[in-house]
């Protein structure tokens, strides 16, 4: 064995606990990021001159537990779970799963709360302070494993109705999305 | 054939006339049109005509489908007056009219009502209708957003339109209207989004609002006055829809009048059920939370209650009261009593006077562990202390689940036979109780439920109950709840469909299956019968999956969560390998 | 060394003698429950003290005695010193016994005096929350059941049974003038009686590791006679005073418009949501945010805009509302009388 592995070894380790900073990280006090609204939002893939590539916004909770577990609290205080049920849809669509109705980015799913979509969706804006809206999304995106293992949610407070946020298996965003059901 | 047909409805109404519906004919005209979802005023769905009959309904055969153009649950019942048809869609609730003197019965006309898109929010299960109601030349129906529209029923042209209900405080219409008195009858739904029930009346001729009585409140506006003569004690006292609430929760205490209403002429006297209480979670709403989960029965003119009998008080389990009320005359004790027969939510039927409001008998349809006697003395039904849902436990095989012994399905009576078809489902559910939070234009539950099927494993019933003895004949047993409402015929048959898309056509007498159509998606409409211009009976359903036990396919539920579609997702996982959704009418006749 | 001891000394006592007049000690104790258990824990600390001291006293006696009888020996010394100690053991044994047993004896006959619950008591549903105190009062009229939160008033005299549960994690309730404390434990009721026999402000607080703001999740009781206790209940089942000035009105549609609407309510207004406390007569209550801050239109100002700044990790978010909203929402909260 190279003399080189114990440096490794610590690199590794100080990385992972840098990881888990950032896991267990409580950011009451949200600033810039959260407070910021996205305005890159598009639904739809067709654009004339092909898609402007475009960044998509990282959702500012995806590596964070302690946030995405408040979205998950949110989701009922807020009568999410009302209408999307814990995932399995409702009044509203799905959430578990690889179709998305109005964009999977995060800013789709900000914009979807923030302003409401046309077939029943409400708008919570002003309702919802931002930080608590990427807190959901952090959530919403854990419902499809798109938010790391270890951030997702191990077990659920109430009966048991699905397998937890950790153990769901992942269903990346289909490319194009169906359109709104029923009519 | 036209004349045998007419002589053996010659019989049928003989046989008929202890109906008090059938003597009072002022909506049927001898049940050959059907003008309303119920047919008649008593709401029977029994159909007078003989032509298709035992002997030879195993030849019944198709003869038009007609495509609504819909995806959602077709709840709705076809009307028909003497040369069209008229269908109200899902949302968007668009009136369709079929020409039924021409061959192929094209479209006469289309009227689409257009209605606010974001009220697909606030519908509970699926965004159906009920069906329209036709009188005096014009047909009525109401749209999800809560508006009542008259359209004339010659030309399609809008009438008037009346907007009731307030989507952003969570309320919406999918009942179908009653016309009486030249009156039309409508009650708002939203019951799991924390609304205050009414049931109001219109003016047929305006649309003007002409009553309203709410089901919770203070008594000037339940509009309870001197008339208000309930049989039971707890029912009397001042203002007991608000003292029989915690402050303020009378406000978004459900109650809404999403069902079925009769009307008897004699006693000019409308009887309804109101839904329940809000929000299900029952420590949220101590009391016995007046007037929802009972029936209320009110002069169409004035909306003055006469009186009112509560099934659930303080109900425990979503338990709605707003179950079909049959009209009818029963042989009770040696004495000719006028009753309303109910299959209740809560899984007992029903029989009470309906001068009255005294309850006669009251025994249980189906399984049921939730409450296990209806004390006939007090009318006050006991609750199994053990399966009381508790904030922060699960209480396990709570039987009927939320949807109850039947949920909105109308049963059919036969004054031939003297039964009553209960199409019916077989379901029990785990339940937590969780705080409901209120939050105006959202779900206001508090309970997590997860349902799945009853004893002996079959989720739906067709049975046929004999009311005067109080019990069960014969049970046909179904794979899925049959969440399609029933027809009974003077041709000896009872026709009810599945969620599978089998039409079913069985014996009136033994239940035996006679006749099926397997439909191109599951049927959840409810079937009618009438005579064509053309002399000739005809059989018509609409097909169409969804509701709220259809939603696992109308919605497209993923049901790795067994909560989806309020516990459903567990209880229907299967439903989509056997149907898929899409509305169309089938008409059906003898070749 | 000496100036230490007598500093320490006179620490002690001052805490000793606060708590004898404090709002918030066992050593106050403002009914019959919390006297019994202050008398309880008067004789156990009475009775320790003196064991302590005899058995120290014995322990200096013994080291010193051996050291000056070390040199007797021969068997029947032995034997004469066996049976002495035979006989001081047993003596011992028996007094150990019976203060035990004593003690015993005195914690069950406190213990079933807690235990009984009266019949005739006022029931008051407490539920514990991230970090405050929901109180619901029970009443055979439904439609006279009071809601408030983290204050609620009770008769002086009459026993209050508290129905304690949780919706969140495990709390504990601590009111130390009035009883001991009881957990509030989620899926499960505990009952706990309250007693005052003198009118006054009692202070209780949660006792059981809840989360951050543990600290900060205080809990205010007023005793007062039943006449004032009437009068305070009448007041606290009125509807929601209504706005009177424009910036009242302004401030009420700003809280049926805004954050405000989807956790708090207000009866009276749309505002019906019970994830927060209920504010419909918050300015009749002392304290903001579970006792963390005198309620004044200024700490309202200062709560709603950066609740995190006075209680870090409080399930209130941060309202970002331009100043003029601001100040109509705190004028409008603070006529909720």
């Amino acid at each position: 064995m190279s003399s080189r592995c114990p440096e490794i070894g610590i690199c590794l380790l100080i990385a992972l606990s840098l990881t888990a900073c950032e896991r267990e990280d409580r950011r009451f006090s949200e600033a810039a990021a959260a407070a910021k609204a996205p305005d890159t939002i598009t639904q739809s893939d067709l654009q004339p001159g092909g898609p402007t590539p475009r960044a998509t916004l990282a959702s500012p909770y995806d590596d964070n537990a302690y946030a995405v577990s408040q979205g998950k609290q949110l989701f009922e205080w807020f009568n999410c779970s009302g209408c999307h049920a814990q995932g399995g849809g409702a009044i509203g669509p799905a959430l578990m799963d690889e179709k998305w109705i109005y964009g999977a980015a995060p800013e789709n799913i900000f914009a979807s709360i923030v302003e409401g979509r046309p077939n029943g969706m409400p708008s919570f804006r002003g309702r919802i302070p931002t930080q608590q809206v990427w807190q959901l999304v952090g959530y919403v995106r854990s419902l499809s494993g798109q938010v790391r293992k270890d951030v997702a949610s191990s077990r659920s407070d109430h009966l048991f109705m699905k397998k937890s946020e950790q153990s769901l298996p992942q269903a990346p965003p289909a490319p194009s999305s169906p359109p709104p059901q029923g009519q | 054939m036209r004349a045998c047909g007419a002589g053996s409805l010659g019989i049928a109404a003989s046989a008929a006339a202890t109906l008090l519906a059938v003597s009072s004919l002022a909506l049927a005209q001898e049940h050959a049109q059907w003008p309303a979802p119920a047919g008649d005023f008593a709401n029977t769905r029994f159909s007078a005509l003989t032509d298709i009959n035992a002997t030879n309904v195993a030849s019944l055969k198709l003869n038009f489908a007609f495509s609504t153009g819909m995806l959602r649950g077709h709840e709705a019942a076809p009307i028909v007056t003497t040369d069209t048809m008229y269908i109200v869609t899902p949302y968007p609730n668009v009136l369709l009219a079929l020409a039924l003197d021409a061959p192929g019965a094209p479209l006469r006309w289309k009227y689409e009502s257009l209605p606010n898109a974001s009220s697909q929010g606030v519908a509970c299960c699926d965004t159906v209708n009920r069906g329209a109601a036709y009188a005096d030349g014009r047909v009525f129906f109401n749209t999800l957003d809560g508006q009542s529209i008259a359209v004339d029923a010659r030309s399609g042209k809008e009438i008037w339109r009346t907007h009731l209900a307030d989507i952003n405080h969570g309320e919406s219409i999918t009942m179908a209207p009653l016309v009486v008195n030249g009156k039309v009858l409508v009650g708002n739904s939203g019951g799991e989004f924390g609304v205050r029930g009414w049931l109001t009346a219109l003016d047929a001729a305006t649309g003007k609002l002409i009553w309203r009585a709410y089901s919770t409140g203070p008594d000037s506006e339940v509009l309870i006055g001197p008339d208000f003569k309930p049989f039971y004690a707890q029912d009397r006292g001042q203002d007991l829809g608000v003292h029989s609430w915690p402050p303020d929760a009378w406000q978004r205490g459900g109650g809404t009048v999403w069902g079925w209403i009769s009307y008897d002429p004699e006693l000019n006297l409308i009887f309804y059920g109101t839904a329940n209480p809000g929000p299900w979670n029952p420590d949220q709403r101590p009391g016995d939370n007046k007037w929802t989960a009972g029936i209320f029965a009110r002069n169409p003119d004035t909306g003055a209650a006469k009186w009112f009998y509560q099934m659930s008080p303080h109900d425990l389990y979503d338990y709605d009261g707003v179950n079909e009320n049959v009209l009818l005359d029963l042989d009770v004790g040696g004495r000719q009593r006028k009753v309303l027969a109910h299959a209740d939510r809560n899984g007992y039927l029903y029989v009470i006077d309906r001068a009255t409001g005294e309850v006669i008998s009251a025994n249980a349809f189906v399984h049921v562990n939730t409450i296990d006697k209806v004390d006939l003395a007090t009318g006050r039904p006991h609750y199994v202390a053990e399966k009381k849902p508790v904030v922060g436990q699960v209480v396990r095989d709570i039987c009927p689940h939320a949807g109850g012994g039947k949920d909105w399905q109308p049963s059919a009576y036969s004054p031939i036979t003297r039964y009553l078809y209960i199409p019916h489902q077989n379901l029990c559910q785990d339940e937590e109780a969780v705080p409901a939070n209120y939050i105006a234009g959202t779900p206001y539950v508090g309970a997590n439920i997860k349902m799945h099927a009853g004893p002996g494993g079959n989720r739906g019933v067709f049975s046929a109950w004999d009311v005067a003895v109080g019990r069960s004949v014969w049970e046909i047993k179904e794979n899925f709840p049959v969440w399609s409402g029933a027809l009974a015929t003077a041709g000896g048959l009872a026709f009810y469909g599945t969620m599978e898309g089998w039409f079913k056509a069985v014996d009136a007498r033994t239940g035996r299956l006679l006749w099926q159509f397997k439909a191109g998606s599951g049927i959840i409409g409810q079937p009618i019968a009438y005579r064509g211009p053309d002399g000739k009976e005809y059989v018509a359903v609409l097909a169409g999956v969804g509701g709220w036990a259809g939603g696992v396919v109308s919605g497209d539920f993923d049901t790795r969560d067994a909560s989806a579609g309020n516990g459903w997702g567990n209880a229907m996982a299967d439903l989509p390998k056997f149907t898929q959704k899409g509305g169309t009418l089938y008409v059906f006749s003898l070749p | 060394m000496g100036a230490k001891a007598i500093v320490l000394v006179g620490a002690g006592l001052a805490v000793l003698a606060s708590g004898c007049t404090s709002n918030h000690a066992a050593l106050n104790p403002a009914g019959p429950r919390a006297r019994h258990i202050a008398d309880l824990m008067l004789l156990f600390v009475g009775v320790s003290t003196i064991v302590y001291l005899v058995v120290i006293a014995f322990l200096i006696w013994a080291m010193w005695r051996r050291r000056a009888r070390a040199h007797l020996q021969g068997a029947q010394a032995t034997r004469a010193a066996e049976n002495k100690a035979r006989r001081v053991i047993g003596a011992a044994l028996a007094l150990t016994v019976v203060v035990l047993i004593t003690l015993a004896l005195a914690d069950f006959f406190v213990q079933r005096f807690l235990a009984a619950h009266p019949a005739d008591a006022l029931r008051v549903l407490v539920t514990g929350h991230q970090y405050w105190w929901e109180v619901e009062y029970d009443d055979p009229d439904p439609s006279q059941r009071l809601h408030t939160a983290n204050e609620f008033h009770i008769p002086v005299g009459r026993p209050v049974e508290l129905v304690l549960t949780s919706q969140d994690v495990i709390h504990s309730m601590w009111l130390p003038n009035l009883t001991g404390k009881k957990d509030l434990i989620p899926g499960h009721t505990n009952t706990e009686v309250l007693l005052a026999d003198k009118p006054g402000e009692y202070s209780g607080q949660c006792a059981e590791f809840c989360g951050l703001q543990h600290a900060q999740m205080r809990l205010i009781v007023r005793a007062e006679p039943a006449a004032q206790f009437e009068t305070w209940r009448q007041q606290q089942l009125a509807p929601a005073r209504a706005p009177q000035s424009d910036a009242e009105r302004r401030g009420q549609e700003v809280f049926v418009r805004s954050t405000c609407i989807l956790c708090h309510t207000i009866q009276g207004t749309d505002a019906s949501a019970t994830v927060a406390p209920d504010l419909t007569h918050l300015a009749s209550r002392g304290m903001l945010a579970a006792g963390t801050l005198p309620n004044t239109q200024g700490n309202l100002s200062s709560w709603i805009l950066a609740p995190h700044r006075f209680k870090p990790g409080v399930q209130m978010p941060a309202t970002a509302l331009p100043p003029d909203e601001l100040a109509a929402l705190a004028a409008y909260l603070a006529s909720l009388r």
